[in-house]
């Protein structure tokens, strides 16, 4: 059976019980979303969500309002996207704002090892990504 | 226009006025519309070939029946030219001909009928294959939407705090920042570590008798006696004390 997001989060929880590597919480509304904080990777942020036949996982890299050089850093972010492995590099809108995010998307059925690795691999990514782009954020 | 052409347009068009909302609201506005119109298209298909394949099984049963009686026919003629009568032959082979004809037609009807049903089962594929597709757009859209709210709530938990929106960049500084402290940490460890050493191999030293206290009383009462030689000692002992940093820059 497909995972939903309260589901997820309830097997996430009970995974990382006990252990000091990662925080979890569900940010509880209509549409219900996990926010793990993975302390190994200086408290990157990510949010997990399912829907359907998706998981859908997602970080924060920077706010375009950071971003100096904004052509730049959109065509040095088009050439790391082919050599991220497991996650991809995106623009989007949050509450008015640009901001860029690290995304990565799995089937609703799959296991949790492979959840775990997604989300290993997204905040790996994710800061691998923040260093190598470092000489475009203010 | 595509799909994606009309969310991406959509995605555009909005961005630079306000609300995610609105794209996201419009966007599924925009799926639930392509998944109504391909499932009325799918399900038309299906009507038809349901159809035709009916249209097939009937023009292959009438062909089969036909089949049927141009063997019988057959074995008319064959028996009538057995007997050499030849004008019952020439009857008979009269009534086979229009059959055969019309066998044959059926035949060509039948096969363009086939490659009907084979065209339109590749377009219901395809549909079905489309339909799958909108559908985890969909869920795509769904996730996207409900993770960008929960972005916006973790954003506004943390203005209290006087920190930007969380990003990587920050991440990145902590993990700096801890490695420096780890390394900091080590670096402390370690000397600690070469101080337990050292006062080991003192107190093994001690206990051998090769190393002598510098300000006891006795070795000062000494030391006034015999200079030289104490200081020669002194030396020695040094060295004993410290072997690993005294050849560079003693010798």
């Amino acid at each position: 059976m497909p995972h939903d997001t309260r589901g997820l989060h309830a097997l996430l929880a009970s995974h990382h019980a006990g252990g000091d590597d990662v925080s979890i919480e569900l940010i509880d509304s209509s549409d219900p979303v996990i926010n793990l904080t993975m302390h190994a990777y200086g408290d990157t942020q990510v949010q997990v969500a399912a829907s359907g036949g998706q998981i859908f996982i997602s970080t924060i890299l920077v706010p375009a309002e950071q971003v100096r050089d904004r052509d730049g850093f959109n065509d040095a972010c088009m050439r790391i996207n082919p050599i991220n492995p497991l996650s991809n590099l995106g623009l989007t809108s949050i509450d008015g704002r640009d901001v860029y995010i690290v995304f990565g998307e799995l089937s609703a059925n799959a296991s949790l090892d492979e959840v775990e690795e997604e989300l290993q691999a997204l905040a790996m990514n994710t800061i691998d990504a923040a260093q190598a782009l470092k000489p475009y954020f203010d | 226009m595509s799909i994606l052409s009309k969310l991406f347009t959509l995605l555009r068009g909005v961005a630079t006025e306000s609300g995610q909302k609105v794209v996201d609201a419009n966007a599924l506005t925009i799926l639930d519309q392509e998944i109504r119109d391909t499932s009325t298209e799918l399900n038309r298909a299906r009507e038809e070939l349901t159809k035709l394949m009916a249209q097939g099984k009937l023009a292959q049963q009438k062909m089969d029946a036909r089949a049927g009686k141009i063997a019988e026919y057959g074995r008319y003629i064959e028996g009538a030219l057995a007997k050499g009568d030849e004008a019952l032959a020439r009857e008979v082979a009269g009534r086979l001909a229009p059959l055969e004809a019309e066998q044959q037609t059926d035949q060509a009807n039948l096969a363009q009928l086939e490659r009907s049903i084979g065209t339109l089962k590749a377009t219901i594929g395809k549909a079905e294959t489309q339909l799958k597709g909108l559908r985890s757009q969909v869920d795509t859209v769904r996730a996207t939407a409900s993770v960008q709210r929960a972005q916006v709530a973790i954003a506004a938990r943390s203005v209290g705090t006087g920190s930007k929106m969380g990003s990587a960049l920050e991440s990145l500084e902590r993990i700096k920042q801890r490695q420096a402290e780890t390394a900091a940490r080590l670096e402390a460890s370690e000397e600690l570590q070469s101080q337990t050493g050292d006062a080991d191999l003192e107190r093994k030293l001690a206990d051998a008798g090769l190393l002598q206290d510098g300000s006891s009383a006795d070795t000062i009462l000494a030391r006034y006696k015999k200079p030289a030689q104490l200081d020669h000692q002194t030396v020695e002992v040094r060295q004993i004390e410290m072997p690993d940093r005294v050849p560079s820059n003693r010798s």
